[in-house]
């Protein structure tokens, strides 16, 4: 009963991300801005895939090991990546570190 | 759960298809970020289906160290536009 | 003891990181992991406020299931408006504080870190909100 139980609540986790996923990276395909691309990516690739591996920790509880290690390394270098993309992407202006930049 | 794979796979087209075409490079580059993250995901879900661990661990090293190269590449291209 | 603290707790890091990668607990692979954390290469240490830091750590953890509920607010929304703010920052000194900050900001769908401004006194913040509806969104 327990098991049938855990399987259900895994399909339903792995289900909402992938709706998740396919909500974030369909906006890649049309013409918004860059940065409304990357705050859809976010919650597609970080919030989607996260419950996705939550929904893989139901299936195989013997390996949470390894699956704790994927999950944070999924949230952290996701979200430091979505950081690190919208920073360079901005049009060049004068070194970040100075602060003397003017927003256009 | 063949579902769910087939359903992720069919995810995993989106990115690819605007890597392929001609874009912006930083459109791009925010696609090959998504194919990485993508791709581990569907080996850990692989790694499930068949019950091994050896694959699962190569899921989980490449989710927690593909996207580094990404990530200098990044850094790299804005040294060069500027 | 202020001195040691980051020493010991970049190691224990390490050696959590090792435990989980290895998923094996017996007493070689702990000495091991343990040789491999002290060996590896450390950034210069400075003493770290304790308070300040798991102030910084607990709003980060606090953020991600607030992160499911802006990512459903988003999903339900009519439309989106896109606007650009800033934020004070709290410490440039630590970048370890700064960067818990960056992830903390980054992290929910409403908002990116676009950088540090005025001098790394402010967060450049891109927001993207649900628009309410009857109210005219700006263009």
């Amino acid at each position: 009963m327990r098991g049938s139980f855990s399987d259900h609540a895994s399909l339903l986790l792995l289900g909402a991300g992938l709706i998740l996923w396919f909500w974030g990276t369909w906006p890649l395909l049309g013409k918004h801005s860059y940065l409304r691309k990357l705050h859809a990516l976010s919650v597609a690739d970080t919030l989607g895939s996260s419950l996705m591996l939550l929904g893989l920790l139901l299936r195989i509880p013997g390996q949470w090991p390894l699956l704790t290690l994927a999950l944070v390394g999924l949230i952290v270098w996701n979200t430091i990546f979505g950081y690190v993309l919208a920073a360079c992407s901005l049009p060049a202006h004068p070194s970040r570190r100075t602060g003397q930049e003017h927003t256009p | 759960m063949t579902v769910v794979l087939w359903g992720m796979v069919l995810a995993l087209v989106i990115p690819i298809a605007v890597a392929c075409r001609p874009s912006d490079v930083w459109d791009r580059l925010a696609a090959f970020s998504s194919v990485s993250s993508k791709v581990a995901l569907i080996i850990l879900v692989v790694s499930v289906l068949r019950d091994d661990r050896m694959l699962g661990l190569v899921g989980a090293i490449v989710l927690s160290a593909g996207n580094a190269g990404l990530l200098l590449l990044a850094n790299l291209l804005r040294e060069v536009e500027r | 003891m202020r001195r040691l603290l980051p020493l010991l707790l970049s190691t224990a890091f390490r050696l959590a990181l090792w435990c989980l990668l290895t998923s094996d607990l017996s007493r070689l692979n702990l000495l091991i992991g343990l040789v491999v954390a002290l060996l590896l290469p450390r950034a210069r240490s400075r003493p770290l406020p304790v308070r300040l830091l798991l102030k910084a750590a607990g709003r980060a953890l606090l953020a991600i299931p607030q992160a499911y509920l802006e990512a459903l607010r988003l999903i339900v929304a009519p439309g989106v408006v896109e606007l650009e703010t800033s934020e004070p920052a709290t410490d440039r000194a630590l970048p370890l504080l700064v960067f818990l900050d960056v992830f903390r900001i980054t992290l929910t769908p409403f908002t990116i870190v676009l950088g540090l401004e005025d001098g790394g006194r402010r967060y450049r913040i891109h927001s993207l909100l649900p628009a309410a509806a009857p109210e005219a969104s700006e263009p």
